[in-house]
């Protein structure tokens, strides 16, 4: 067993932290909120940013323009970006589609689209839940039928991060409406720009934008932008689905603790009743309890990092990992709004907020990502039933 | 980061839970737990056998010179079976305490029978304060070099043949190693629930002199922090086996306990106590190894081993709760390993310092002023 990092590992995390300081992530406009999943506000201009240093094909074979660097650069990368809060929001989902584009996709998608998510030029929603197919997403309706030599796509997706402000959608839709729930569908990557495209946006309760609902009527997508084999689109899903999990919530680690470092510089310089917060014994203890579980939440997405990295079958370790990073970001969210008492439900407008009205906005995002994405619920009997052989219901 | 056990960890792990699974099974937990000596002696001579009392001692003085990561490895199969004894009192914290505190001689005199089994050592700190802290220790030697006091919460006294007593020096604590033979001192157990045997040690008039220190007189404390660290490893390792055990008992009872006609671990709220309990045992297990690992290494941790300590005490006990309310009604029982597993977490979890004394290291560590 090894907890250190290896000599070129900790050089990348060195530079990466110079264009940090060069380059600071305040400085960078954003076009979409932060989800508070701890990979920042929605910036093209931060993503073309990291794309001139060349970090957006770190793992990418050569074939493809990528550099096949050892999966613990692109770690270090996510983990440094969320420690500095940097607004790297698409980050994830241009690496997940690369990556299948790069496994699955036809010589057109290969050509058209990945040299513009190498210059992030290209960002990308996902278009999977309906409103009627949210937990249950094998009953969704959406379909697309053969004309020629393209695919027409038609119905309603819901719960789309940044679908408006996106460069592609990737569609599950029904290809094959005869075959069983689970077969007959395919993933299309459909340009935003493609007529039929309806794309609604739908306030979240923070006030600002992030989820939106999209009307399919008619869209008229080529053949090669479908993405994978016909009617192999949800086992393609579930074949990435535990690695697309843990680039989903790995950051939220350094996320979490960039928040309590926050929290504790709060604790220091606040007084009540004539003495610092620090000094409080309940603030201590829960202050270190949820560095404690921040630091375990840390080491588990390590260890599946590693369980992946080295090709070892994951069966529950990544839902557990996202259970656990939602509910800990939670537990975190709610004890900074009881730390800063009166002060926290002020926002960022008011000249009175403190640690920049951000747990607030922590607070009320937090609520949705045990939701989000598989639900607790689903993901605990996930764990069950995968990790510890118990029956199905 | 590397999640890979060595080959030589491998073997350790593999053997130890054969031979566990074999030479300590429910029942013989069952006995000891009751039992005032706590250990049948032919096993402690296989185990010695093994090498196990001298993983922690340097291979020069007769041991295998094993890391405190092998020691958690090695402990956590230990926890798993409710193995009782005297391995972590004198294999890990006193064997710590004499590699740190001891001079060469004394080491060259006394470490080569502890890595044979043939000498079993445990540390005396604890008063009525019932803390394991240097800067607690009250007991101190009188006019004429003579000790008249108590210290309580020794762990298996009535084993050792020498105690390391934590006595009060000039400038800090001393370390002193007396054998349990010597006149003045008596031994008298203190009941508890765990299973453990812990012991009130009295000293009416107890003759020390310089020939008992272990190291300068007053230069203690950082031996103890030592030894206490280690401590708090192995117990945190306890803790996690146990919980690991306790976790396969709740999951192999869902899977056969049949109720409304399908197994009750079927039913989603069983399912999810379940994976609940794997949440815990995870978060805990990799806190230790990380921390194990860096105390190996030399790296400043104290924040670290808190940590660990703090969230295996915590998970462990919530694990054992959440077993008792899978298991149902059977787990109730005395005969049944479940209590005994749960109990010793208990005894663990408040050892070498509870949830809430590491809580504050951590939060020093953190940096709240």
């Amino acid at each position: 067993m090894e907890f250190g990092f290896p000599p070129d590992a900790e050089l990348f995390r060195e530079e990466i932290r110079r264009f940090l300081r060069a380059h600071p992530p305040e400085g960078f406009p954003e076009d979409g909120m932060d989800a508070g999943y701890g990979s920042g506000a929605h910036s093209h201009a931060f993503l073309r940013a990291l794309a001139a240093q060349g970090w957006l094909t770190l793992g990418w074979p050569r074939a493809f323009g990528g550099q096949e660097r050892p999966m613990v650069h692109r770690l270090i990368l996510m983990e440094e970006l969320a420690a500095a809060g940097a607004p790297f929001g698409p980050l994830p989902g241009c690496d997940q589609t690369a990556e299948s584009i790069i496994q699955y996709g036809s010589e057109r998608l290969r050509a058209e689209v990945l040299p513009r998510i190498a210059r992030g030029d290209a960002t990308f929603w996902q278009g999977f839940s309906e409103p009627g197919a949210g937990s249950d997403l094998l009953s969704l309706t959406t379909e697309a039928r053969r004309d020629g030599g393209h695919w027409i796509i038609d119905g309603h997706k819901i719960w789309s991060s940044h679908a408006g402000i996106a460069t592609y959608g990737l569609v599950l839709a029904r290809t094959d409406p005869r075959a069983r729930r689970h077969q007959g569908l395919s993933m299309f990557v459909v340009d935003n720009r493609t007529p039929g495209m309806d794309i609604r946006p739908i306030r979240s309760l923070t006030g600002g934008v992030y989820h939106y609902e999209v009307f399919l009527d008619g869209v008229r997508v080529p053949g090669d932008y479908l993405l994978g084999r016909e009617n192999e689109g949800f086992g393609q899903l579930l074949k990435g689905l535990d690695t697309d999990r843990f680039w989903g919530r790995f950051y939220k680690a350094p996320a979490l603790r960039r928040v309590l470092d926050q929290l504790v510089a709060y604790a220091n310089a606040t007084e009540r009743r004539g003495a610092p917060l620090a000094r409080d014994p309940g603030v201590r203890r829960q202050l270190a309890a949820l560095a404690t579980e921040i630091e375990a939440l840390r080491m588990l997405f390590y260890r599946a990092g590693w369980m992946i990295e080295q090709g070892l079958p994951i069966t529950y370790e990544s839902a557990l990992g996202k259970v656990m990073a939602d509910e800990t970001g939670q537990k975190l969210a709610a004890l900074g709004m009881e730390l800063l008492g009166a002060y926290g439900p002020l926002t960022p407008t008011s000249r009175w907020a403190k640690v920049g009205g951000a747990i607030q906005h922590m607070y009320q995002t937090s609520l949705g990502h045990t939701i989000a994405g598989g639900t607790s619920e689903i993901l605990r009997t996930t764990i069950a039933v995968r990790g510890l052989g118990l029956p199905k219901a | 980061m590397d999640f890979r056990l060595t080959d030589a960890q491998q073997l350790l792990v593999n053997t130890a839970r054969e031979f566990l699974r074999r030479r300590c099974p429910p029942e013989l937990v069952q006995q000891m737990a009751t039992d005032a000596r706590g250990l049948p002696e032919d096993l402690w001579k296989e185990i010695s056998m093994l090498g196990w009392p001298g993983l922690l001692v340097p291979p020069e003085l007769g041991g295998s010179g094993g890391s405190l990561l092998d020691v958690s490895l090695l402990v956590e199969e230990m926890g798993r079976a409710g193995f009782p004894g005297p391995f972590v009192p004198s294999a890990v914290v006193a064997t710590s305490l004499l590699r740190a505190a001891a001079s060469p001689a004394q080491q060259q005199r006394l470490l080569p029978d502890m890595a044979l089994g043939e000498r079993l050592c445990t540390l005396a700190i604890a008063e009525e304060g019932g803390v394991l802290d240097p800067a607690a220790v009250a007991l101190e030697a009188g006019p004429g070099g003579r000790v008249t006091g108590r210290k309580l919460f020794v762990r298996d006294a009535h084993l050792a043949s020498h105690l390391i007593v934590a006595a009060r020096g000039a400038g800090g604590p001393s370390l002193l190693l007396i054998e349990t033979s010597r006149p003045g001192i008596a031994l008298n157990p203190m009941e508890t629930m765990s299973g453990e045997k812990l012991f009130e040690v009295t000293f009416s008039g107890v003759e020390v002199g310089a020939k008992d220190l272990l190291g300068p007189a007053g230069q203690g404390r950082e031996p103890l922090v030592a030894a206490l660290a280690a401590g708090a490893l192995a117990r945190s390792a306890e803790m996690v086996g146990a919980a690991a055990r306790m976790l396969e008992m709740a999951v192999e009872h869902a899977r056969t306990r049949v109720q409304s006609g399908r197994p009750i671990g079927s039913f989603q709220a069983v399912q999810h106590h379940c994976a609940d309990m794997l949440r815990h045992v995870d978060g805990a297990r990799f806190l230790l190894y990380r921390a194990a690992w860096k105390a190996e290494a030399g790296q400043p941790c104290g924040g670290d081993v808190a940590m660990a300590k703090a969230h295996a005490g915590e998970a462990c006990l919530a694990v054992a709760r959440k077993a008792h309310q899978v298991l149902g009604a059977i787990g109730y029982c005395e005969e049944h390993l479940l209590h005994r597993l749960h109990k010793r977490v208990q005894a663990a979890s408040v050892d070498f310092g509870a949830s809430p004394e590491h809580l504050e290291t951590v939060a020093t560590a953190i940096g709240l002023v």
